[in-house]
């Protein structure tokens, strides 16, 4: 597969990644909006901001829905606003038109023509999750698309990767916030934001199953980190980017791809045999921020070993 | 304006009267492919005539907008350039087709063909020994000083001497109802991806009017492009073939995706592509991978820095080397840009004659040359009769259409006639013929063109189809994509 296909198709995934996850950490926020009072309404979306902005947690702005909505949705100007993140994801599409079935193309395309006309000031009192809440649905269907009508090759296993290493990422970061040092500052998370974080990665359900409804600030730590079956877990993005990496460019030099499968085995490994009560004594900022580290290690050595490599030194 | 209201022309009455959607629809100087101008249908026409009787303007509105949205979830959309901003938009689509009768066709057919060979012949004679010069058929100067000539085609060796693999000739239908041929693009043509959405939506919008009527497939146009190309590479088992595209902001990116999806081939950019040792490869996750065919979608200028434009950062630097050392085949090959000279093309009737030794089967339009200067005093006395163009420009850029155009620009056109005669020629206005198109909730005569596109390889094929372009405006002769016209599906009645 030609480098510059592969590279799109490794963006336009990170990109619907990341709309997706906007998408429903708005959705659930907007949603619970109603039962938070005003200090801790501010705080969870100070929480949301640094998740997705990448923001310093103690601004001390004030923090008012609308205009947080607005901003990490329709802002053009945010590069990782949500309708930025779709617009990206569909000009990544677009440059592969001839890679990707015509049904996830029409589906892809629609999503980007439906959110652009939307004007959230007209939709604000009724019900503006109702959108997010759209928008985690045509994701969630092209995704399906995406299963059943693309050939499962190397195209679909740079899909793969660029969805898992984004998805680990994001997921770090929102566990860094409400584990890390930004969590011991001011007031500390309790029994609502634990719910909450659980509904940001679609974990609530799948984690009373595990845990029963006995929510728990380790548990839940640890099934975000560690679950291996759940398909938001960090341990399960890892494991799925690290099959991936494994299928790619199998006629690439072995050196090159030696480079790419040591780092995810490295990661795997970790994850693998973590073990949360040990991390939540003390070193579970430096865990996290080390997760996010050799993400960005594994993204840096795909690239040298597959996208951008060396023309002379491959003849 | 000789147009006259089509409800009043005599006979039309008793037969449409009753039939409002027709209500603006004009017969006038142009040769109408439906009505005759008494009104009476063309036989051609008589079934879809009928069809349309039976639906609805309703219906025919759901139709359209099932034609539009098709078109926009598909992101079939054109880039438009203008002065200061460029835009992405729908090429609008009108859903009802236009009809070639089995008979016309076959005569279409036949002299394309007979016209693409004496094309190739020109090409390959002014690049070799250049006969046609030294006979004094063509003017040497015309050749030398274009700057579609490229010097560095010299003796170079063509597969199947076959240098147009690729040609959409526009064609126009006179008064008379004649077709006769506009121009011959033969770089780098496109609307062939537009020939095969407008088929693929249309047939949805109206399957029972496309089983009843009879209408030959185009949709093997793909297979047929993929084998041509085959054709030029040598024998082997696996031939590797790629798309070459500018990128996604050139304006027909769609069709070199399209294409490249239908073939089932890599669509790249220059910047995929390296030379090395004058052989071509593109840069795979695996490593690199040799390359045999090069279908271009990208403009002499822009396909070398090295041999070309420096400038340009689209192409791929070395790659013509690699074609003269016979390593690679670039489809069209460089230097054809000279046959589709606007100059030019006023002696292809001659080339078909001085190469085959046939009458043409196809005329051209009537060609004013306005180098010599007696037939440039003669079109500048008769601008406001004229269309002028500039010989080395397409898609309706640089032209001038005399009856349309005001007095003010009328005069500055002169000027620039003037001052580079060489530059221009000119031809009488031809009433394009008109069509029914859906409009603004009723039926209306639009102008059109037609542009088939035939494949020169080691054979010569063309899919029964056209690209049928509409001047959407009312009485507006100017079909370019560019300047605001649609197109329709063309059907090629099978008896």
């Amino acid at each position: 597969m030609l480098s510059r296909v592969a590279d799109n198709l490794y963006w336009m995934s990170r990109y619907l990644e990341r709309a997706e996850h906007v998408s429903r950490l708005l959705a659930v926020k907007l949603e619970t909006m109603i039962e938070q009072s005003g200090e801790h309404a501010e705080i969870s979306w100070r929480r949301i901001i640094a998740a997705l902005s990448g923001d310093k947690f103690a601004s001390t702005e004030t923090i008012e829905a609308f205009a947080a909505t607005q901003a990490l949705a329709f802002d053009r100007l945010n590069p990782s606003s949500l309708i930025n993140s779709l617009r990206l994801a569909r000009d990544n599409g677009r440059q592969v038109r001839e890679q990707i079935s015509t049904e996830m193309w029409n589906r892809l395309n629609r999503l980007h023509l439906k959110l652009s006309p939307v004007n959230l000031a007209a939709i604000w009192d009724d019900q503006p999750s109702h959108i997010f809440r759209d928008i985690v649905d045509d994701l969630y269907m092209l995704e399906g698309i995406v299963y059943s009508t693309m050939r499962h090759s190397e195209g679909w296993d740079f899909l793969q990767l660029g969805r898992y290493i984004e998805r680990a990422q994001l997921v770090t970061r929102l566990l860094d916030i409400h584990f890390g040092p930004a969590s011991r500052a001011g007031a500390s998370p309790n029994y609502v934001d634990w719910i909450t974080l659980l509904r940001f990665c679609t974990g609530f359900e799948a984690y009373c199953k595990v845990y029963t409804a006995a929510i728990r600030r380790n548990r839940v730590a640890e099934f975000l980190l560690f679950d291996a079956g759940f398909p938001h877990s960090v341990r399960f993005a890892v494991e799925r980017l690290a099959e991936a990496l494994g299928r790619v460019a199998v006629g690439a030099p072995a050196a090159r791809r030696w480079a790419c499968e040591r780092l995810a085995g490295r990661l795997k490994a970790s994850m693998d045999f973590g073990q949360i009560d040990e991390l939540m004594g003390s070193s579970i900022d430096a865990f996290l921020a080390n997760i996010s580290a050799q993400c960005e290690q594994i993204h840096n050595a795909v690239y040298a070993a597959y996208i951008g490599y060396d023309a002379e030194s491959a003849l | 304006m000789q147009q006259n209201l089509f409800a009043a022309a005599t006979g039309a009455q008793s037969r449409t009267a009753d039939l409002a959607i027709y209500s603006k629809y004009r017969l006038g100087g142009a040769f109408d492919e439906m009505f005759a101008i008494d009104g009476t249908v063309r036989p051609p026409y008589a079934e879809l005539h009928r069809r349309i009787a039976e639906l609805s303007p309703d219906e025919l509105r759901q139709g359209q907008q099932a034609c539009e949205q098709s078109f926009l979830h598909q992101d079939i959309t054109f880039t438009v350039y203008g002065d200061s901003q460029t835009t992405e938009r729908i090429i609008p689509t009108d859903l009802l087709p236009r009809i070639i009768t089995a008979a016309e066709w076959k005569r279409l057919d036949a002299g394309l063909k007979q016209r693409i060979e004496a094309l190739n012949l020109f090409l390959h004679d002014i690049y070799a020994e250049g006969r046609v010069l030294k006979d004094g058929l063509v003017p040497r100067e015309l050749i030398y000083r274009s700057k579609h000539y490229r010097r560095e085609m010299r003796g170079v060796s063509v597969p199947h001497g076959a240098y147009v693999n690729v040609c959409g000739t526009d064609l126009v239908r006179r008064e008379d109802g004649k077709f006769v041929v506009l121009e011959d693009n033969l770089r780098v043509p496109s609307g062939v991806s537009y020939m095969l959405a407008n088929r693929d939506v249309v047939r949805r919008v109206f399957p029972a009017i496309f089983r009843s009527v009879g209408v030959s497939p185009i949709e093997h146009y793909p297979q047929d492009l993929l084998q041509m190309l085959k054709s030029l590479a040598p024998a082997k088992d696996e031939i590797s073939i790629v798309v070459l595209s500018p990128g996604v902001f050139n304006s027909a990116y769609f069709e070199h995706a399209f294409l490249a999806r239908q073939m089932g081939v890599e669509l790249v950019e220059g910047r995929d592509l390296v030379v090395n040792d004058n052989a071509v490869y593109a840069r795979t996750t695996s490593g690199l991978k040799r390359v045999d065919v090069i279908y271009r979608r990208i403009d002499d200028d822009f396909m070398d820095p090295l041999a070309f434009r420096s400038d340009s950062t689209l192409g791929v630097a070395g790659v013509f080397n690699a074609y003269r050392a016979g390593n690679v085949v670039i489809a069209n090959a460089p230097g054809t840009g000279i046959a589709d000279d606007k100059a030019v093309y006023a002696y292809v009737p001659r080339m078909i004659r001085y190469y085959l030794a046939e009458e043409p089967i196809l005329d051209n339009v009537e060609t004013f040359l306005c180098r010599e200067p007696k037939t440039l005093a003669h079109v500048l006395a008769n601008l406001e009769k004229l269309v002028v163009k500039a010989v080395g420009e397409s898609g309706g850029y640089g032209m001038l259409v005399g009856p349309h155009a005001s007095k003010a620009e009328r005069d500055a056109f002169a000027q620039k006639l003037k001052a580079e005669p060489d530059n221009y020629i000119a031809q009488p206005t031809i009433q394009l013929s008109t069509v029914p198109c859906f409009v603004d909730g009723g039926i209306e005569a639009r102008h059109v063109d037609l542009r088939p596109f035939i494949l020169h390889g080691a054979e010569t094929t063309i899919a029964p189809g056209a690209l049928t372009r509409v001047a959407l405006k009312r009485g507006s002769l100017v079909v370019n994509s560019s300047q605001g016209g649609g197109s329709k599906d063309t059907w090629v009645l099978r008896r």
